[in-house]
């Protein structure tokens, strides 16, 4: 599958050495990578090169595609050979791609003669330690080289420091690995530094480092097997361990003479750097201090600046923000702390210059430098409401921005409160206010009251049911005791009874109307049946003509009557 | 130096305590705190027992770097006001200041009655007089209308007064049994026993809260949450609850 590189993509050139240092039998590994390029119409052209032999390595092309995005470049391998000791600044590299020629950046080298032969051979694995300062200050750095020289494969390589009271290391990047010489003897070179930074004066000890490796082992066999393989290394690697040389370092006190008042522990050598954006304002806007402090040594020593605030300007200051770098030469970086200044008045302004005071390791003695003198123009101009912080030059709204935390400039309590209400009473809670009483025991009473006057009323009712079924059956009863009743003066008497027991106006009831309405007020079915039966001899009676003799069921009728309102209730 | 002057109730007429508490707004406006702090002190002991003139003294103190008292008549006036955000956040800044981590850890009730802590007692009774009232009113609607509607609006009902019911008591229980006391002076020893000679156990800052249990001939017995106990001189701590005597500074 043909994948074309986009064009008009962004190319770029790079130059890198495999070391920073070598002696004059090395051979200098040098890497011209070209980005964003499958290929340059030329070779490279290597400027500041006299001094060198150079070998064409070899070319490599690298095409990936990540996220959809095609990333391809090339990259030309070279070998210098020094020619001379010294130290040279090696490029910058010229290419031309699709017509169009790029420059890359520049090294330093550092060529030193071969050490002299100790006469001692030193076998085909050691390790060497070297500092590049046996004499320094507190907090100065020196850097730790530890290189292993070796002849063989090794592979799972593990170091052990030592550790020494006042004495910090630092790795300084990645172990590097190139190829070198000692003592005339081709070695393959890993070499890995630190820095080193001493918290105390005095003669420092510093015990041998020690390396642990896996070592393989070709002259094992006669003849190269199947498990020779680096593959399955493992079964054929043996475990050595390689000490390096203990080394001294002299820590010198820092000087107690010319110490500035405002001495931070910053060693090292550092520039100062501020510049103000913009330079001409309307009143009421803001603009941007920003202070840059970089260089090269304890950099988290960098003090936060203190800004005398100038009459008729608000300052509010951004965190500062601290980068520290760490590099073959050691330790290096900067800090960056900007002020947004919004001066209230128009006019010119005259900022003061900020300074610091660091330990100068090249010269030896305290230094102090500051900022230039800044200046800014307010002109008159609409105040407007600005939201004072240093990323927002001006104070401008700008179209489409990001949303940004809201930054906290200031720390501070809210005012008092002065609208209190209610002075004369005071505040403290009453439960004994009647509106609260009310509401908690006016809907209690007024259900007390609705429920009680339903229940009452629902007594009432039923106790005038009963009285009145009382006065009924007491009538019945009493009619039915009367000398001379008939059956007629009976049916009358039932008639009567019903009407008045149960709320009717009947005109005539017959048997079973009252059987009936006896069941459906709750009575026994015997009793209905019972009155059934008396009032249907009743009925007989009247309908053939004896309705106006004498009857002798009155007893019966009574004690009939007397069981339902017992039954009834 | 700490003093307490004493129960010195003053009838203030309402004109009169209306003016003090202006003159006293002025006084902290114009930066003079001390008079401020006399002024909203004379009116809290006349009787004025309100959130908000807790609220300005603790201002005032807070301005005069008396974290401790700062923070002990914000708690007061938390008592009074707690969900006044102008509080909560001076308390909660104040706090920031003190020196020693010292946190409360939170209980199931607490986690599970969440509101109260925004809540004054005055306003949980209020609610449970309204919560009180909608209840009773529907089982009066339900005594005439027996329809499912009343029924599930009856049990809606009784579980809020409920509710609202165990929050006031609650809170009332809270308000009552609050043991809270705050450390006054800028460093104090906590002692093993009430007696200056005896071992020096921890120290505590201005505005660290503890909890007071007793006192003794002038000493104060105090614990923290993770159970560190010790006796501190009396005036060195002062208990938040507010029917305790206000404390106020001579100088």
């Amino acid at each position: 599958m043909l994948i074309s590189c986009p064009a008009g993509a962004d190319v770029s050139i790079s130059m890198r050495l495999d070391r920073e240092e070598a002696t004059i039998a090395d051979s200098i590994s040098m890497v011209v990578s070209i980005a964003g390029a499958r290929e340059s119409d030329t070779l490279p052209v290597f400027k500041n090169i006299e001094d060198f032999d150079i070998t064409q390595g070899g070319t490599s092309s690298r095409f990936e595609v990540i996220n959809g995005k095609v990333n391809s470049g090339i990259d030309y391998t070279f070998f210098l050979q020094p020619q001379k000791t010294g130290t040279f600044e090696i490029g910058p590299v010229e290419v031309t791609v699709d017509g169009k020629t790029y420059r890359s950046n520049t090294t330093t080298l550092k060529v030193v003669k071969q050490p002299e032969s100790s006469g001692a051979d030193r076998g085909p694995l050691f390790l060497t330690a070297g500092l590049s300062s046996t004499k320094v200050y507190v907090e100065e750095q020196s850097i730790y080289t530890l290189k292993l020289y070796h002849q063989t494969r090794v592979s799972n390589i593990s170091l052990d420091l030592p550790e020494i009271e006042h004495l910090t290391f630092r790795q300084l990047g990645k172990p590097v690995e190139y190829h070198g010489f000692y003592n005339g003897r081709s070695y393959d070179v890993v070499e890995v530094r630190y820095a080193l930074l001493p918290s105390e004066e005095g003669i420092c000890g510093i015990e041998p480092s020690r390396m642990k490796m896996t070592v393989a082992q070709p002259g094992r066999r006669s003849h190269r097997g199947f498990f020779d393989d680096p593959f399955f290394s493992f079964s054929t690697g043996r475990t050595m361990a390689v000490a390096s040389e203990p080394l001294e370092l002299n820590v010198l006190p820092l000087p107690g003479k010319g110490k500035p008042s405002d001495f931070s522990g910053l060693v090292g050598s550092f520039k100062i750097n501020s510049k103000l954006e913009p330079n001409t304002i309307k009143a009421g806007e803001s603009v941007t201090l920003t202070v840059l402090v970089n260089g090269r040594g304890n950099v988290n020593r960098i003090p936060d600046l203190k800004w005398p605030e100038p009459d008729h300007i608000k300052v509010y200051a951004d965190e500062p923000v601290l980068k520290v770098k760490e590099d073959a030469k050691g330790l290096s970086g900067s800090k960056t702390m900007k002020w947004a200044l919004v001066p209230e008045k128009e006019g010119r302004y005259k900022i003061p210059s900020l300074s610091l005071s660091f330990f100068d390791t090249e010269t030896h003695q305290y230094r102090e430098i500051e900022t230039s003198r800044l200046c800014i123009s307010v002109l008159p101009g609409e105040v407007k409401q600005v939201q004072a912080s240093p990323d927002h030059s001006n104070g401008q709204k700008i179209e489409g921005h990001a949303k940004k935390a809201v930054k906290e400039l200031g720390h501070d309590i809210l005012p008092i409160h002065t609208s209190i209400k209610d002075l004369g009473k005071g505040s403290i809670i009453r439960p004994g206010g009647l509106i609260l009483w009310s509401f908690f025991l006016g809907p209690f009473f007024i259900y007390a009251v609705v429920f009680l006057g339903l229940k009452l009323g629902k007594k009432s009712d039923r106790s005038l049911a009963t009285l009145t079924a009382k006065k009924a059956a007491k009538e019945f009863i009493r009619k039915c005791r009367r000398d001379g009743l008939s059956s007629s003066d009976l049916t009358l008497y039932f008639r009567d009874y019903f009407n008045e027991r149960f709320g009717l106006s009947l005109g005539s009831l017959t048997s079973e109307e009252a059987a009936e309405i006896l069941k459906s007020e709750g009575a026994d079915l015997d009793t209905a049946r019972k009155i059934l039966a008396i009032l249907k001899g009743l009925e007989n009676a009247v309908y053939t003509g004896k309705g106006q003799k004498a009857c002798d069921l009155g007893e019966d009728a009574s004690q009939l009557v007397r069981q339902i309102e017992k039954e009834i209730r | 130096m700490v003093c307490f002057l004493g129960p010195d109730i003053m009838a203030l007429q309402t004109s009169e305590s209306e003016e003090l508490l202006f003159s006293s707004n002025q006084a902290y406006r114009q930066g003079r705190f001390q008079e401020a702090i006399d002024g909203y002190g004379r009116l809290i002991r006349s009787g004025h027992k309100d959130g908000n003139l807790y609220y300005n003294l603790g201002n005032a103190y807070f301005r005069k770097d008396q974290l401790g008292l700062a923070i002990l008549n914000y708690e007061r006036a938390r008592l009074l006001i707690p969900g006044d955000a102008d509080l909560n956040f001076n308390l909660s800044y104040a706090l920031d200041k003190t020196q020693d981590a010292v946190s409360e850890s939170q209980d199931l009730v607490n986690m599970t009655f969440f509101w109260l802590k925004d809540l004054d007692l005055g306003k949980l009774l209020w609610g449970f007089a309204v919560l009180n009232f909608l209840l009773w009113t529907t089982l009066l609607i339900r005594l005439f209308f027996k329809f499912e509607w009343t029924y599930y609006v009856c049990l809606i009902s009784i579980i809020l007064w409920i509710i609202a019911g165990a929050s006031f008591g609650l809170k009332w229980y809270e308000l009552n049994t609050d043991n809270r006391a705050v450390i006054l002076e800028q460093e104090v020893n906590i002692l093993a026993g009430p007696d200056i000679r005896d071992t020096v156990l921890f120290k505590l800052h201005a505005g660290t809260i503890v909890h007071y249990e007793r006192s003794e001939d002038g000493w104060s017995l105090i614990s923290l949450p993770d159970k560190k106990r010790g006796w501190v001189k009396a005036g060195a701590v002062e208990p938040v609850m507010i029917d305790c005597k206000p404390v106020f500074t001579a100088g």
